[in-house]
C-alpha cells in the first residue's frame, strides 16, 4: 500500500520537471538557426511554397502559442511528423523504444551482477595484499566508458575471434514477429526458438559493453558500505553469538549495506539509459537511440523533442521506482 | 601540499597527464607528418613491428594515408584543451551556484536545487546531443556545451559540504566578528571545500575527454577539419579489417588520458580524504 502511495507521489513530483522539461527543450529547439520548414520541402521549393509551409506548421505564430499548440497535439498524442522520415514522430518512437528497454534492461542485469559480485569481491579481499591491485584495476576499469568496450567487443569477439555478431538485433533474414517489439518477449510467445536465440545472441556484445562500463562505482559503493556495516555493534554480537561468517554477511550486513548501493544504482540505470545511446550506433542496433543520432544529424526537430522527452520520462520513471523499492527494502522509512 | 605526492596513484596519474599535455603541446615538434597529409601510395600501412611496416609510419596509416601517430599527437589538443577549459568552466559555474545555494540556503536553494533536479531528469549524453545541435559544431561550443551539462555535478556535491562548513562554529565566529557574507564565505568557506573542489575538478577532466570523443565520434563534436580521438575512431571503423591500428589507437589515448585523470583523482581523494558521491555518472 504505501509503495504504491510513495510510487504515486513520485510521479505526481515528476510531471513539473516534465513540464519545465518540455519548455525547455521546446524553446531551446526552436531558437536553432535552422528553419524545419525549408527543410521539410525539396530543393527547388519556392520562397513562397516555404512560407506557406512555415504557416502551415505554425512556425509563424509567437512562441508561446506554438508551444500550446503542440501541447495540446502531444497531449492526444500527435507528435508531429518527422521531417526526415516523413512518418508520425510518435510512432518511430513507438517502434524503437522496446529495443532501447530490451538492450538497457539486459545491461542493467550484467551491471548488476558485475557490480554486486564485484563489490562482495573486493570486500573480500579487504586488508589482503591482493587489495591495491583489485582497487588500481576497479580505478583502471572505471576509465573504460561504454562505447570503448563496444569498440574493443566488437575487435575482439566480432572481427578477430569472429564469435560473435555485432551488428542488429537478428541475423539477417529472419522476419521480426512484431507483437509488443520486445523480441525476446515476442519470440517467446510465439514460440519461434531460433529468433530468441537469435536476439539473445545479439543482444550479448552491446549488453556486456554498456553492462561493464557501469559496474564498477556499485562495486565500489558496495565494498564501502560493507566496510561501514562491520564496524556497527550488532555484527560484533551476531558474531559472539556464534553465527557463521557467511550467514552474518549474508543475512545481516548485506541487508543494509546493500541500500546505498541501491541509490547509486538506481542514479545509474538512468544514466545508463542515456549510454546505450552509443552502443546502439556502434552495433548497429535498431533503437532509439539510433534515431535520436540520425534525428540530430538530420536536424529533425519534431523527433528530437519527442525522443528527449521519452528519455526523461524513462529516467524519471526509474528514479520512481528505486524510490519505491527503497522504501520496501529500509523498514525505517515507513510510517509506523 | 607534499602528502598527495606519497600517493603512488596521484604520481601515476600525474605522470600520465603531463605525457598527455607534452604531447598536446609538442604536436608540432614530435609529429613526424603533416596529420592532414594523405599519401594515396600509402594506404592501411600496418604499424612498423608487423609485417609489411614502415618506419616513416610508426603505427601506420589510415584509409587516407594519414599518418596514425601524427594524428594522434595532435588529436591530444582538443582533449587536452576541452578537459582543461570545459571542466574549470563546469566547476566555476557549479561551485559558484554551490556556495550560494548552500550558503543561503532559503528560496534560492530550493530554486537550485530544482534546477538540479531537471538537469538529472535528462541523461547527460542526450543533453549534450540536443545542446550541439543547437550550437553547432567546433571545439567552443563542445566546452560550452559540457559545461551547461556537467555545473550541476559541481553543485550537487559542493552544495551538501559547503551546508556543512557554514554551520561550524568557526564559520559563526567570523560572522560575530563583523565578515561580510561575501568576505566569510570567500575566507572561510571557499578553502575549507578546496580539496573536494580539486577532486571534483580532476574527475571531470576524465569525463570531458569521453564526451569530446563521443560528440566527435558521431559527428557533432570539433568542426571536421579539426583532429579529434572520436572522429580517428569513427573514420578507423570502415577500415577496422585491413587497419586495426587506426581504430585501436585512438581507443588507447581515450582510455590512458581518462586513466591518466582518474587515478589521479582518486589518489587525491584518498590522501586529502574527502567523502564525496561514488561514480562515474
Amino acid at each position: 500500500m504505501i509503495l504504491w502511495a510513495t510510487l504515486g507521489r513520485r510521479l505526481v513530483t515528476a510531471v513539473p520537471i516534465l513540464c519545465v522539461v518540455s519548455v525547455l527543450l521546446f524553446t531551446a529547439l526552436r531558437v536553432l538557426p535552422v528553419d524545419p520548414a525549408a527543410m521539410s520541402m525539396p530543393p527547388n521549393a519556392t520562397k513562397e511554397e516555404i512560407e506557406a509551409a512555415r504557416r502551415e506548421m505554425g512556425l509563424d505564430r509567437p512562441l508561446p502559442e506554438q508551444y500550446g499548440l503542440w501541447l495540446g497535439r502531444a497531449m492526444r498524442g500527435d507528435f508531429g511528423r518527422s521531417i526526415h522520415h516523413r512518418r508520425d514522430a510518435g510512432a518511430l518512437v513507438r517502434e524503437t523504444l522496446p529495443g532501447t528497454i530490451e538492450l538497457a534492461l539486459a545491461a542493467m542485469a550484467v551491471s548488476s551482477v558485475l557490480g554486486l559480485g564485484g563489490g562482495l569481491l573486493l570486500f573480500g579481499l579487504r586488508e589482503r595484499t591482493m587489495e591495491p591491485v583489485a582497487e588500481t584495476v576497479t580505478t583502471l576499469m572505471m576509465s573504460v566508458p561504454e562505447f570503448l568496450w563496444a569498440l574493443l567487443f566488437i575487435f575482439v569477439f566480432g572481427v578477430a575471434l569472429q564469435a560473435m555478431p555485432f551488428t542488429g538485433r537478428l541475423d539477417p533474414g529472419m522476419k521480426l514477429p512484431g507483437l509488443t517489439g520486445f523480441l525476446v518477449l515476442d519470440a517467446v510467445l510465439t514460440g519461434r526458438l531460433d529468433i530468441l536465440w537469435s536476439a539473445l545472441v545479439h543482444l550479448v556484445l552491446p549488453a556486456v559493453a554498456l553492462g561493464l562500463a557501469f559496474a564498477p562505482p556499485i562495486m565500489r559503493v558496495l565494498r564501502a558500505s560493507l566496510i561501514d556495516t562491520y564496524h556497527e555493534d550488532y555484527i560484533r554480537q551476531a558474531r559472539l553469538r556464534g553465527v557463521s561468517e557467511g550467514r552474518i554477511l549474508i543475512r545481516h550486513a548485506l541487508k543494509n549495506a546493500v541500500l546505498p548501493t541501491l541509490t547509486l544504482m538506481g542514479v545509474q540505470f538512468g544514466f545508463l539509459f542515456g549510454g546505450s545511446l552509443l552502443v546502439e550506433v556502434i552495433y548497429s542496433y535498431p533503437g532509439m537511440g539510433n534515431l535520436m543520432v540520425d534525428a540530430v544529424r538530420n536536424a529533425d526537430l519534431p523527433i528530437i523533442q519527442v525522443v528527449g522527452l521519452t528519455y526523461c520520462v524513462v529516467v524519471l520513471v526509474i528514479n520512481s521506482v528505486v524510490d519505491g523499492l527503497y522504501l520496501v527494502l529500509n523498514p525505517r522509512l515507513r510510517p509506523r | 601540499m607534499i602528502a598527495p605526492l606519497r600517493s603512488a596513484r596521484v604520481v601515476a596519474g600525474l605522470l600520465i597527464v603531463l605525457l598527455m599535455l607534452v604531447c598536446a603541446l609538442g604536436a608540432p615538434w614530435l609529429a613526424s607528418h603533416d596529420p592532414d597529409e594523405q599519401d594515396l601510395v600509402a594506404m592501411l600501412l600496418p604499424a612498423v613491428w608487423q609485417q609489411g611496416g614502415d618506419w616513416a609510419h610508426l603505427l601506420g596509416t589510415d584509409g587516407l594515408g594519414r599518418d596514425v601517430a601524427s594524428r594522434l599527437l595532435y588529436g591530444a589538443r582538443v582533449a587536452m584543451l576541452v578537459a582543461g577549459t570545459a571542466s574549470l568552466g563546469a566547476a566555476v559555474v557549479g561551485a559558484s551556484l554551490a556556495y550560494v545555494a548552500g550558503y543561503l540556503g532559503g528560496w534560492v536553494d530550493w530554486v537550485i536545487g530544482r534546477a538540479i533536479d531537471v538537469w538529472m531528469s535528462f541523461p547527460p549524453v542526450i543533453l549534450s546531443l540536443i545542446l550541439m545541435t543547437g550550437l553547432g559544431t567546433g571545439a567552443r561550443n563542445v566546452i560550452l556545451a559540457i559545461v551547461l551539462v556537467d555545473w550541476t555535478r559541481f553543485c550537487r556535491v559542493l552544495r551538501a559540504e559547503v551546508i556543512v562548513t557554514a554551520h561550524r562554529d568557526y564559520v559563526t565566529a567570523a560572522r560575530l566578528s563583523g565578515f561580510s557574507h561575501v568576505r566569510t564565505v570567500l575566507r572561510e568557506i571557499v578553502p575549507a571545500t578546496v580539496p573536494l573542489l580539486v577532486t571534483v575538478l580532476t574527475l571531470e577532466m576524465g569525463i570531458a575527454v569521453v564526451v569530446e570523443a563521443i560528440l566527435s565520434f558521431v559527428g557533432l563534436g570539433v568542426k571536421s577539419s579539426q583532429i579529434a580521438w572520436g572522429q580517428m575512431i569513427a573514420d578507423g571503423r570502415d577500415a577496422v579489417y585491413q587497419a586495426p591500428l587506426a581504430l585501436l589507437a585512438p581507443v588507447g589515448a581515450i582510455f590512458l588520458a581518462v586513466a591518466g585523470f582518474n587515478l589521479l583523482g582518486d589518489g587525491l581523494r584518498r590522501s586529502l580524504d574527502v567523502r564525496m558521491v561514488e561514480g562515474r555518472e
